[in-house]
């Protein structure tokens, strides 16, 4: 049983305020990431929860007892680090056997628990070779046992899987969900891939500039964002996102984007729900499944040129001119036969978000 | 696909290469010189032209290691027989050993001067990379305040030619009475090693990634103990690098052992020469006792040698 709570966290790098007021409860058993760009203050925090990093301000506390006074060595949590970390004078069995050698175990303690460890993690040929030997999978591997050999409170996790390529970091993303199915210990991951968060997280934590920006499941900052930067950094695609207007029609609401010369249809509902928001100052946001198209007239249906044509095998993206904007589609693999291509778009209100251009805010609109 | 060579890069290759092998033979005529003239003959060290060619002795060595006397008379037949083979070659040469009393051996002044140069130089090797390794550490790992200005005081110590300091340095350890000690050669030696030490220490220290710490660390170890088990091990090339320099200063040095020192705490460097000046200079006691000064650094240097090769390429010299 482990739960971490961080209380009014701040963190300064001289006068560059790195984490700001950071407030996060994290549960028994669960897994979050904590996503962000470069520079967002993630790996900070997860250094600040490690014992590597002080905090200016807050509390740490692991299973309500506030940590922040103590050394990394007594907070009994392990790190997974990017650069994997092995230390190259010892082979793989001593770098397993390393953090148990702290607890002083007897010999024989540490030998079954590294070959167990060792067995789950399907590297027990490896065990007498040294780290740099070893291929960056098998790397990571042996990192993850040297964290779970000693059975810490907590996993934090900085980037493990980012230095490998794009087909190893699929299938170790996938072991290290399975092991975490099956360990079950609570776990901080972070990282700046967000099909990496939305494919592991129990909750995924968006930071941005130092703030928590959203704290949620994947579906949730998905289908939910609470502001326009967690809308556009969810989601690949991105999200589409352009000024918009709304005026009412006879039965109806037009949603004009940027600078079109007719709006989308809306149900009359959206008005009240935007609360006056109406008249300037509204972004609208739509991922591109949002955008609907079709090849022949319908009604709601605006008529719109293909612009580019990006196909992804299993889908396309592709670029529809409204306007002076560009507002990208998800669509079948072959759909749109090229550029210049004339067919009818529409946006389905289901999925739109309508955010306050000034502060960013989802307007939580939900039709 | 290989690379095709014109004629002139295949000319200029072996110019290179007979360059090489000239500068080569520049470098290692004085040690074979020194080496040689160990071996030979007296009557054979200062001949012109030089012997190249001859019957290597064992003699240089006996006589450097004892104290010995012209011999005013042959010895007897008896005597000669009597005596031990490392004594007829000194007979053959036309002294004697000295012997005390009770009969035993004299040793000369050189085996106390190359143990005093030994405990010298390796405390005081043990002590500047000790002391530069954890000063490089704690320049490296932790924000110092003034970080720039302090490392550019340390190496602003090896500005001046250190014999500058020599008469002043002279007059306080008379005071203090660190004069002809171990002591207080090895307190001057380490102090000029530190700088050098702290410097190529800091380049080594720098290349380790911190993240290994930082696992150890986290895997419940103090940070001594990080230290300890994981930093020094990865150090091991750039300390080995630094201690083959800091080896070869002490070990060579010469104006402040020659000022410092005069009996109990002589080290080699300025007992060697010493011996020109008593009587007719021997040539061969002089280049054995030259062949057997080199011989420590000689085989360090070359126990090292893989941990210094690659210091030079991935250490502080590289930067």
């Amino acid at each position: 049983m482990t739960q971490i709570e961080l209380r009014g966290v701040q963190k300064f790098f001289g006068a560059v305020q790195v984490i700001k007021d950071l407030n996060l409860k994290i549960a028994d058993n669960e897994f979050i990431v904590l996503l962000g760009q470069s520079g967002c203050g993630k790996t900070t925090t997860l250094r600040a929860v490690a014992g590597l990093e002080t905090i200016d301000e807050g509390d740490i506390l692991i299973d309500g007892k506030p940590v922040q006074h103590l050394k990394a060595a007594d907070r009994d949590i392990a790190m997974v680090f990017q650069s994997f970390s092995l230390y190259p004078h010892m082979s793989v069995y001593e770098n397993i056997a390393f953090p148990l050698r702290a607890t002083r175990k007897s010999k024989s303690e540490i030998d079954s628990e590294v070959r167990s460890v060792a067995r789950t993690l399907q590297i027990s040929d490896l065990l007498g070779k040294k780290p740099s030997a070893l291929s960056g999978g098998d790397m990571q591997r042996v990192a993850i046992g040297r964290a779970l050999v000693r059975r810490p409170k907590a996993m934090l996790m900085d980037e493990p899987i980012g230095a490998l390529d794009a087909k190893l970091r699929e299938e170790m993303r996938a072991e290290i969900k399975r092991l975490h199915i099956k360990q079950g210990s609570t776990t901080i991951y972070v990282t700046h891939d967000q099909i990496e968060a939305m494919s592991l997280a129990d909750r995924i934590v968006i930071m941005h500039e130092g703030v928590l920006q959203q704290v949620g499941t994947p579906d949730e900052v998905y289908s939910r964002p609470a502001n326009l930067f967690v809308a556009q950094f969810v989601g690949s695609p991105v999200m589409n996102v352009a000024d918009a207007a709304v005026t009412e029609k006879a039965s109806s609401a037009s949603v004009t984007v940027g600078d079109a010369a007719a709006g989308f249809e809306f149900p009359n509902a959206l008005l009240s729900k935007l609360n006056g928001h109406a008249g300037g100052q509204l972004a609208l946001g739509i991922r591109p499944e949002g955008v609907l198209i079709r090849r022949d007239a319908a009604d709601g249906f605006l008529p719109v040129e293909t612009q580019i044509v990006e196909p992804l095998g299993s889908f396309d993206i592709v670029d529809l001119k409204v306007g002076s904007k560009m507002l990208r589609a998800r669509t079948k693999s072959g759909f749109v036969s090229g550029p210049g291509e004339k067919v009818f778009a529409r946006i389905d209100p289901t999925q739109a978000h309508f955010f306050d251009k000034a502060s960013g805010k989802s307007l939580e609109v939900r039709l | 696909m290989a690379a095709v060579r014109t004629s002139s890069e295949v000319a200029f290759n072996r110019v290179a290469i007979v360059a090489v092998l000239v500068v080569t033979i520049i470098f290692l005529a004085p040690i074979y010189w020194i080496a040689s003239t160990a071996f030979k003959p007296r009557n054979l060290a200062t001949t012109i032209p030089p012997t190249v060619v001859f019957q290597p002795e064992i003699s240089p060595f006996v006589k450097l290691f004892t104290k010995r006397s012209q011999l005013r008379t042959p010895p007897t037949p008896e005597e000669y027989a009597a005596a031990p083979w490392w004594e007829r070659v000194v007979f053959d040469g036309g002294e004697k050993i000295v012997r005390d009393g009770k009969g035993e051996v004299q040793w000369s002044g050189y085996p106390n001067r190359f143990m005093n140069s030994l405990i010298i130089a390796i405390t005081s090797t043990v002590l500047a990379v000790g002391m530069g390794t954890f000063t490089a550490y704690g320049f490296s790992r932790f924000k110092v305040k003034g970080e720039a200005d302090l490392l550019f005081f340390i190496l602003s110590t090896r500005m001046l030619p250190p014999v500058v300091v020599a008469i002043p340095m002279f007059l306080m350890y008379r005071a203090v009475g660190l004069n002809d000690s171990h002591i207080g050669l090895i307190i001057l030696y380490t102090a000029f090693n530190l700088s050098f030490s702290v410097w190529l220490m800091k380049g080594f220290m720098d290349e380790i990634p911190k993240e290994y710490e930082e696992a150890a660390l986290v895997d419940g170890y103090t940070r001594m103990e990080a230290f300890f088990k994981i930093v020094l091990p990865e150090a091991a090339t750039g300390i080995a690098a630094t201690a083959v320099f800091c080896f070869i200063t002490a070990w060579n040095e010469y104006a402040f052992a020659l000022i410092m020192t005069n009996r109990r705490a002589q080290t080699a460097p300025p007992f060697i020469p010493s011996q020109v000046g008593s009587g007719l200079p021997d040539w061969t006691v002089i280049a054995a006792g030259t062949f057997l000064f080199l011989l420590p650094v000689a085989i360090f240097t070359f126990l090292l040698r893989n941990h210094l090769l690659r210091g030079m390429s991935f250490g502080a010299i590289r930067k």
